[in-house]
């Protein structure tokens, strides 16, 4: 069985990478205040987590103004899909294989 | 890194509502822009009809083609965007016949007043309005049935003014709904 991926599975970071994982692949990511909508986390702890995430090639982080207001925009990378469906598939067989056994 | 089955579904569990969430989310978005749209033009609409009432069909029928324009031209953005497709020839076929019913109803067999006819159309966009948001977000249910409750106030109890008060009910309604979907 694959080993499940150290990085993507702690909590707040499997949310980010879900959150991201569940938009089509050639469009821009998610704005930080959405993605913090999204996960309920505060900005210090969304921010942490999408520097680990940046850190291992998973997600993209692109700063910009819109107007006078910075936007930052946080996008899974083809690495950062990559891991997250094997993490999910790894996830699928360990339930499958609590199923097998009597 | 161990762990159990139980554990992983609720990974799995996890995984799977924020992805919901981003769907509607994403919805949301689109929809909203739309509903700002569609919010004004109705607004604009409604105004026409009250200033100059024996123009208002003419007005109506710019406010349509006005509408339909503005959603092609929106589309390829949220397309862009997010991925999803708002708008495509099912669509345009789906909104035209929709249309063609309501006029079937309301002009050929109904035969209705002019007061009649600017509570008919919200009611009957509302209505379905309200049904789609019963699988796509609950926010569509909760802005559709608001708006048919104020029509219907509007009809029965709003004297002269019917159209002054459809144009903030109806066009406002929708725009306040547009922004709300759309706030973060």
């Amino acid at each position: 069985m694959a080993e499940l991926d150290d990085i993507i599975h702690q909590p707040l970071r499997l949310k980010i990478m879900a959150a991201l994982n569940a938009l089509p692949a050639a469009t821009p990511g998610l704005e930080f205040s959405r993605l913090k909508k999204l996960t309920g986390a505060t900005d210090g702890n969304l921010g942490a987590h999408i520097e680990t995430l940046a850190k291992a090639g998973y997600v993209a982080v692109e700063k910009a103004f819109v107007g006078k207001r910075p936007q930052t925009t946080v996008t899974a990378t083809a690495a950062g899909r990559g891991a997250f469906a094997r993490h999910v598939a790894t996830l699928q067989e360990i339930i499958a294989a609590s199923e097998r056994q009597p | 890194m161990d762990i159990d089955s139980r554990e992983a579904a609720s990974a799995l569990s996890d995984i799977s509502d924020i992805s919901r969430r981003v769907r509607q989310s994403t919805i949301y978005q689109l929809s909203g822009l739309m509903l700002i749209m569609w919010g004004a033009l109705t607004f604009a609409g409604y105004v026409a009809s009250y200033l100059s009432p024996r123009h208002a069909g003419y007005g109506w029928i710019a406010v349509y083609v006005a509408g339909i324009v503005g959603t092609i031209v929106i589309s390829p953005l949220n397309r862009a965007r997010s991925g999803i497709r708002t708008f495509d020839i099912r669509m345009l076929a789906a909104f035209l016949l929709f249309i063609a019913v309501g006029m079937f109803s309301s002009v050929w067999l109904g035969h209705f007043t002019p007061r009649q006819m600017g509570t008919f159309w919200p009611l009957y966009f509302m209505m379905v309005y309200t049904i789609v948001g019963l699988w796509v977000g609950l926010a569509f249910v909760a802005i559709g049935l608001s708006i048919i409750a104020l029509t219907l106030i509007g009809y029965f109890f709003v004297g002269g003014a019917f159209d002054l008060w459809m144009a903030f009910v109806n066009g406002g309604g929708l725009i306040v709904g547009g922004l709300w979907m759309r706030r973060d």
